[in-house]
């Protein structure tokens, strides 16, 4: 019993986990907070669930929803860059217009998928993957992905969208057209987070239109958790440290469900879990400075009357 | 090479703040000049670079580099000819990333960005040779953060990166004045051996009168959007401060006992 719901939460995990890696490519590499997240999700697992339903093969509706997901990008991108749209509101709009995409997409509220074949019924014939057909394929993919990413940051368009995260203006000044890089990056961000909703809704085998409500939160959470536990050196660390984190706030949501908390209190938790995260490298400079405050003033204001001594 | 006609730029036209920034500036620089450009804040002289370097378009006037008029290009196009450094030394380098990428970056200036493994083992080589030349013991640290070296050696970095692929011109706004004195000589220095080993075309704004006159070999004073004076040859070897801050006074045609203060006291 335990074990099954062990191996069912991190299976979870991992499926988030591919999300999480489409979201920290826009909220750390980029430095954008992307909020079409919460549709481009919901748009994947759509598209795909519709596809499959209508009797298409899975893996190439799972292709698809990709594909969707990296529209869905391109046109927060489109928002921003060609518009002037900030980066926030450019997410809110396209997360609202998705919202009726997504029913249209669907033509009713949920998608069932039971019975109907999916990429995990396929992975669950190969001989041996029966019961870790699932957790085979998701841990396969998310791997697969944080690769593909890692490879693609080492290379020059990589270093071209990091550089456009971290200083634009000197980017530019070396020839990148950065709002071109800006609607590349979201394109593949959203791309990735649909390709993840594809995978859900094939496992849990239903779609629901408001499957993605608070999947950014979701996302930014697991960044955090991961970055904190793991550590930042590197761009390869970073990338397995956000994967982890996507598994390990599932864990942290099971273990709150298992202490009795109502799933409809879940979005309060993940958001207390952001403010903490988020609140916490404050404090702890605040204190930090409290206890050395007087003796850094001091030797600043040395530093200024030497430097004007030596102008004179 | 680089020639720059009836160049104007007027900011928040038709409102209250209307600031003529650039009135009909014309220059023109031969290959191999390095000028320095002086002047009072607000004479325009950010905004001449800027203007050059496509931060934003002219009102009207004519801009073209090497043959090639560059007037309504996009600053991103205009890289491929023109690199900068500009006066904060956080802005030229990606802090978050380390010492070779932001140099192979540098050597990709103007290039399209491919989807191909970014730095070569050849490369590393080179850039550890450029560096050793900086003498800051950054060629070592190749795989270091840039968020990790003090502003000196960022400044450093940013010279370098702005001359590793040689530019038609080279455009530096202040690029030592945030500097303690020591490090901004020794960038100075820099500045000078690179501009003359490559022989590039370099326009530099400073507000040390005294660097104006013996960096280089080209003065040009801005006032009110415009060039109010050109030094060169002997005329120049033979100005003295005090000269140049009196011919400030006469091209201007206003007494300027406060920016006489205020150019002597920037120095």
């Amino acid at each position: 019993m335990f074990s099954q719901i062990a191996l069912g939460t991190v299976e979870q995990g991992l499926m988030y986990a591919i999300m999480v890696v489409g979201v920290y490519l826009t909220f750390r590499i980029l430095d954008y907070a992307d909020l079409s997240v919460d549709g481009s999700f919901t748009l994947g697992a759509a598209t795909a669930a519709t596809l499959i339903f209508r009797g298409y093969n899975p893996w190439l509706a799972t292709g698809i929803a990709f594909l969707t997901g990296c529209l869905a990008g391109l046109f927060t991108g489109v928002l921003h860059t060609k518009f002037k749209i900030t980066p926030l509101l450019s997410g809110i709009l396209t997360m609202t217009a998705l919202y009726s995409v997504n029913l249209r997409v669907m033509g009713r509220a949920n998608v069932s998928l039971l019975q109907a074949r999916t990429i995990f019924s396929d992975f669950g014939k190969i001989p041996g993957m029966q019961e870790y057909g699932v957790i085979s394929l998701s841990l396969l993919t998310v791997a697969l992905v944080g690769l593909l990413l890692y490879l693609f940051l080492q290379t020059e368009l990589g270093l071209a969208l990091r550089a456009t995260g971290d200083n634009e203006l000197m980017i530019r000044s070396l020839g990148v057209n950065t709002d071109a890089m800006k609607m590349l990056g979201l394109a593949l961000s959203n791309g990735v987070v649909a390709f993840a909703g594809s995978y859900v809704a094939q496992n849990q085998q239903f779609a629901d239109a408001s499957m993605g409500i608070g999947m950014i939160i979701a996302g930014l959470a697991s960044v955090i958790i991961g970055e904190v536990l793991i550590g930042t050196s590197s761009i390869g660390r970073t990338l397995i440290a956000v994967i982890c984190g996507g598994v390990i706030y599932r864990v942290i949501i099971a273990l709150v469900l298992q202490l009795g908390l109502a799933p409809t209190d879940l979005k309060l938790v993940t958001a207390c879990i952001v403010i903490i995260a988020l609140v916490s490298p404050r404090i702890r400079s605040k204190i930090f400075s409290l206890s050395s405050g007087v003796r850094g003033k001091g030797a600043n204001y040395a530093k200024c009357s030497e430097s004007n001594q030596s102008l004179q | 090479m680089l020639s720059v006609q009836n160049l104007t730029k007027v900011f928040n036209k038709g409102t209250i703040n209307e600031k003529k920034a650039l009135d009909h500036v014309g220059l023109k620089l031969e290959q191999g000049d390095f000028v320095t450009v002086i002047g009072s804040n607000g004479a325009g002289k950010s905004t001449l670079m800027n203007a050059i370097a496509g931060t934003f378009l002219v009102d009207s006037g004519e801009i073209t580099l090497e043959g090639k008029n560059i007037t309504n290009w996009p600053s991103y196009k205009r890289a491929g000819l023109i690199s900068r450094v500009f006066q904060d030394p956080m802005s030229g380098t990606a802090a978050s990333m380390t010492i070779e990428e932001n140099l192979v970056m540098a050597l990709r200036r103007g290039e399209s960005c491919r989807l191909r493994k970014s730095i070569s083992i050849k490369e590393r080589a080179f850039f550890r040779e450029e560096l050793t030349k900086l003498g800051l013991g950054l060629e070592g640290r190749l795989t270091t953060k840039v968020s990790l070296l003090s502003g000196g050696q960022r400044q450093a970095l940013t010279l370098l990166m702005a001359t590793l692929k040689k530019p038609q011109l080279l455009l530096l706004d202040e690029h030592t004045a945030a500097l303690d004195p020591k490090t901004a000589q020794k960038v100075l220095d820099l500045t000078c051996s690179v501009a003359e080993g490559s022989h590039l075309t370099t326009l530099m704004i400073t507000h040390n009168l005294d660097h104006a006159l013996t960096v280089g070999n080209r003065t040009i004073m801005m006032h009110e959007g415009r060039v109010i004076l050109d030094l060169k040859g002997a005329e120049r070897s033979h100005m003295s401060i005090n000269g140049l801050l009196e011919l400030f006074e006469k091209a201007s045609g206003i007494h300027m006992h406060n920016d006489r203060m205020m150019l002597t006291g920037a120095m």
